[in-house]
C-alpha cells in the first residue's frame, strides 16, 4: 500500500497583519491563522493518489498547539492520520532546522513512499522547505509538479509533469519522491459534513522533542537556524507623485493621456 | 567555523547549451559590487558544454576566475548532479557566497545543496549589501506582506547561499579583468544515481502574452478588479497602447490569471517604459518588481501606497478610468 505524507503549515493571513506604528513590530494579535493555501492542492494532490491507486494519506505540521486546527481541516477532506510536531524548542526555526526537524518526526512513525508539499507558503514563500525535506528524507524531488500521470507501485516509479518557465517536462521519477505541487490540476477539496465530524474523532499524534531519539539539539530551534533576522526597518517610501484632478474622469484622463504621450 | 577561512563569491552560471540565462549575467554584475567592497574574487561557476561566445558574456562582467566543470551528469538539468556538484565543490573550495539565479531550476537545487551542506540559504533578496563589520552579506527583502523590510544574514556558516530572481539587477558589465584564472575541474556524477529520467519536453509556443518581463508596456490589473468579466476593457486598452496584462498576486489567487503574469518579489520583475497599476493597493512585494520610466497609478482610495511610487496618478474608479482612456484613445485614433 502506498503511504503518502503530506506537509501542511498554518500561516497567519499576512493581509491581515498590521505594524505597530510606535515600535515598527508586527502586530500578530488577532490576526487569522489559515491553511497555507497551496498546501491545500498538495492535500488534493495526495487524495487523488489514494482515490485512483489506494494508500494511505498522513499529514505532519511543525507549529504551535493551534496547528492542530489545520490538521483537522486537511482529515475531514479524507486524509487518514495526522501528527503534529510541537515544542517551544522547535521555535523560530528556518527551513534548514525545521526540514530536520520535521524529517526526523516523520521518521519516527513510518516510512513514506510519497510525500507532498505545497509549492510555497504565503508567509514565507521561500519554496525551499520541499527540496531541505527532500534531501532529508533522501527521497527524489520534483519540485513545481503540475500533474501526476501515473503511479506503478510495483516499480516503484510515477509519472510526473512538471512546469518551468516556459515548458514542461515528462518525468519519471523513482520513489521515494517528494513533489511541490501547484494548484493547477488540483482544486482544494470541500469538506462534507460526514468529514467534518469523522475529523473531530481522529486522534493526532503529538510529537515534541523529547518523542525523537537521537534528535540532535543544536540542529533544531532558533540555534539550528543559519539564517538570521538582525533587523527590520519599515520600507522607504518615496514621495508621493503628482496627483490629476481635473475635476472629471473624463479631463483627468485627457491630462493623463498627454503625460502618456511625452 | 572560521569564517575567515571562507573566501570569494561565486555566481552559478545557468544555461540550456546554447546560450546563458540573464539572470546569471545580472548576479555576476551584481555581486562583482560586493566582491570589490569585501575583497573577494568573484567565481563564476559553469558546468556541462557551452560556446566560448558565450563564456564571454561571463568574462566581460569583471569575473575574477571560473570554474568549468566536466563530466557525466550535467547534459540536462537534474537536481541530484547538480547539488552533488555544489556541494562538493564547497567543501573543496570553501567560497564565502555561492549566488544562484531564482529559475525553477536554480530554486530546485539550490536549498538542497544548501541542506546537504548544513548551511543557511535565503530567496528572493531584492537588494544585497556586504557589512565589512560583519562580513556578513546582508540578504534584504521585504517581509510579513511588504509591511517591513528584513535583512536576511548567515552570520556563523559559510558558504552563504542566496537564490536572487531574474530581474532583481541589472545587467551591467564592468569589462573583462586582465587576468581570468580559468581552472578546469572534472567532477562525474553515476547517470544510474540520477532519480529522475526524462520521458518527454514540451517546450510551451512561445506566447508572446506571457513575456512581460520584457514588455515596453505594462497594464497591471490588482485585487480592485471587481471580476473576470472586467478584464476585457483592461485588455483592450493594453492592445491600443501596445501593451501587454499583467497582475498582483491576488488575480493569481483568485485564478483569474496564470502566475506567470505576476509582478514582484515572488514573480516577474518588469522594466516596462510605462506601466499603469488598477486597483493595486502598492504592496512592497508587488512594487518591488516594478522599475519602470512611466510609473502610473489609479486607485480609488487617496491613501493607497500606490500613489508613493507613481508618477502620475487618478483617484477614481478603476473601470471608469479604464473605460474613459480607451475612448480618448479611440477619439485621437479617428
Ligand atoms: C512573501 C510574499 C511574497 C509576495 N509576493 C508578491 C508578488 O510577487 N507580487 C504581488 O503582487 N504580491 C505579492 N505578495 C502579496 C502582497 O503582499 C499583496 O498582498 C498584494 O500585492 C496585494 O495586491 P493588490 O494590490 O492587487 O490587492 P489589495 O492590496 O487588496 O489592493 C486592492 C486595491 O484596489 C483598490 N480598489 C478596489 N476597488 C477599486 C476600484 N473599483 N477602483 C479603483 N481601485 C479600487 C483598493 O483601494 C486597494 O488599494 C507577496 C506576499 C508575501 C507575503
Ligand atoms: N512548519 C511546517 N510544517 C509542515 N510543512 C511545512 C512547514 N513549513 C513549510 N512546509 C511545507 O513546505 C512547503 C513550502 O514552504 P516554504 O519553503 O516555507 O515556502 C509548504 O507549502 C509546506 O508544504
Amino acid at each position: 500500500m502506498l503511504k503518502l505524507l503530506v506537509c501542511i503549515k498554518q500561516v497567519p493571513d499576512v493581509d491581515q497583519m498590521t505594524i505597530d506604528p510606535e515600535t515598527g513590530k508586527i502586530n500578530r494579535i488577532g490576526v487569522p491563522s489559515i491553511l497555507n493555501p497551496l498546501d491545500a492542492n498538495a492535500v488534493a494532490a495526495a487524495l487523488n493518489v489514494k482515490e485512483t491507486y489506494g494508500g494511505e494519506i498522513t499529514l505532519i505540521t511543525m507549529g504551535p498547539p493551534s496547528a492542530e486546527a489545520v490538521l483537522r481541516e486537511c482529515l475531514a477532506v479524507g486524509a487518514d492520520h495526522a501528527i503534529l510536531v510541537t515544542d517551544r524548542a522547535f521555535g523560530n526555526a528556518d527551513t534548514l532546522a525545521t526540514s530536520y526537524a520535521i524529517v526526523s518526526a516523520a521518521k519516527q512513525i513510518d516510512h513514506y513512499d510519497l510525500i507532498f508539499c505545497g509549492k510555497e507558503t504565503i508567509d514565507g514563500a521561500t519554496g525551499q522547505m520541499g527540496a531541505q525535506l527532500a534531501e532529508r528524507f533522501d527521497a527524489a524531488q520534483i519540485t513545481s509538479a503540475c500533474l501526476i500521470h501515473t503511479v506503478d507501485e510495483a516499480n516503484g516509479t510515477l509519472v510526473v509533469e512538471r512546469e518551468l518557465e516556459n515548458s514542461t517536462e515528462t518525468l519519471e521519477v523513482a520513489m521515494p519522491c517528494l513533489l511541490t505541487m501547484e494548484k493547477t490540476h488540483y482544486p482544494a477539496r470541500m469538506p462534507s459534513l460526514k468529514g467534518k465530524m469523522a475529523a473531530k474523532k481522529k486522534v493526532i499524534t503529538t510529537m515534541t522533542s523529547a518523542d525523537i531519539p537521537d534528535l540532535d539539539c543544536d540542529r533544531i530551534g532558533d540555534s539550528g537556524s543559519p539564517t538570521k533576522v538582525p533587523r527590520t526597518f519599515p520600507p522607504v517610501m518615496p514621495e508621493p507623485g503628482i496627483v490629476i484632478d481635473e475635476g472629471s474622469v473624463t479631463a483627468s484622463v485627457a491630462k493623463l493621456l498627454t503625460f502618456i504621450a511625452e | 567555523m572560521d569564517k575567515t577561512n571562507y573566501k570569494h563569491m561565486w555566481v552559478y552560471v545557468e544555461h540550456d547549451g546554447t546560450v546563458i540565462h540573464p539572470v546569471s549575467l545580472e548576479l555576476c554584475c551584481e555581486v562583482r559590487k560586493l566582491c570589490d567592497q569585501s575583497g573577494d574574487k568573484l567565481i563564476a561557476v559553469i558546468a556541462g558544454e557551452i560556446p566560448n561566445t558565450e563564456v564571454d558574456k561571463i568574462r566581460d562582467c569583471g569575473v575574477d576566475g571560473i570554474i568549468d566543470v566536466s563530466g557525466t551528469g550535467y547534459e540536462r538539468y537534474n537536481t541530484e548532479a547538480y547539488t552533488n556538484l555544489f556541494a562538493e565543490l564547497c567543501v573543496k573550495y570553501k567560497p564565502s557566497a555561492v549566488f544562484v539565479g531564482g529559475t525553477t531550476n536554480g530554486r530546485d537545487f539550490a536549498p538542497r545543496f544548501a541542506a546537504r551542506i548544513e548551511t543557511g540559504c535565503t530567496s528572493d533578496a531584492t537588494e544585497v549589501v556586504y557589512n565589512p563589520e560583519t562580513t556578513d552579506i546582508e540578504f534584504i527583502e521585504p517581509a510579513s506582506g511588504g509591511k517591513i523590510m528584513a535583512v536576511i544574514t548567515i552570520p556563523t556558516l559559510r558558504p552563504q547561499v542566496g537564490t536572487i530572481r531574474p530581474g532583481t539587477f541589472k545587467y551591467i558589465p564592468t569589462g573583462r579583468k586582465a587576468v581570468i584564472e580559468e581552472v578546469r575541474e572534472a567532477i562525474d556524477f553515476p547517470l544510474e544515481e540520477i532519480r529522475t529520467k526524462l520521458l518527454s519536453h514540451e517546450q510551451a509556443a512561445y506566447d508572446p502574452e506571457m513575456d512581460i518581463a520584457n514588455a515596453e508596456v505594462i497594464i497591471c490589473v490588482g485585487d480592485g478588479l471587481s471580476d473576470e468579466r472586467a478584464l476585457s476593457r483592461y485588455r483592450e486598452l493594453a492592445k491600443m497602447l501596445g501593451g501587454k496584462i499583467a497582475c498582483t498576486r491576488p488575480l493569481y489567487d483568485r485564478e483569474i490569471l496564470s502566475y506567470k503574469l505576476q509582478v514582484g518579489q515572488s514573480g516577474v520583475m518588469i522594466k516596462p517604459k510605462l506601466y499603469i497599476g488598477f486597483g493595486i493597493s502598492g504592496a512592497v512585494n508587488h512594487v518591488a518588481g516594478v522599475d519602470a520610466e512611466k510609473f502610473i497609478a489609479v486607485n480609488k482610495d487617496p491613501d493607497a501606497p500606490i500613489f508613493h511610487y507613481s508618477d502620475y496618478s487618478i483617484v477614481g474608479d478603476m473601470d471608469e478610468v479604464c473605460d474613459a482612456m480607451i475612448e480618448a484613445l479611440k477619439a485621437k485614433a479617428v
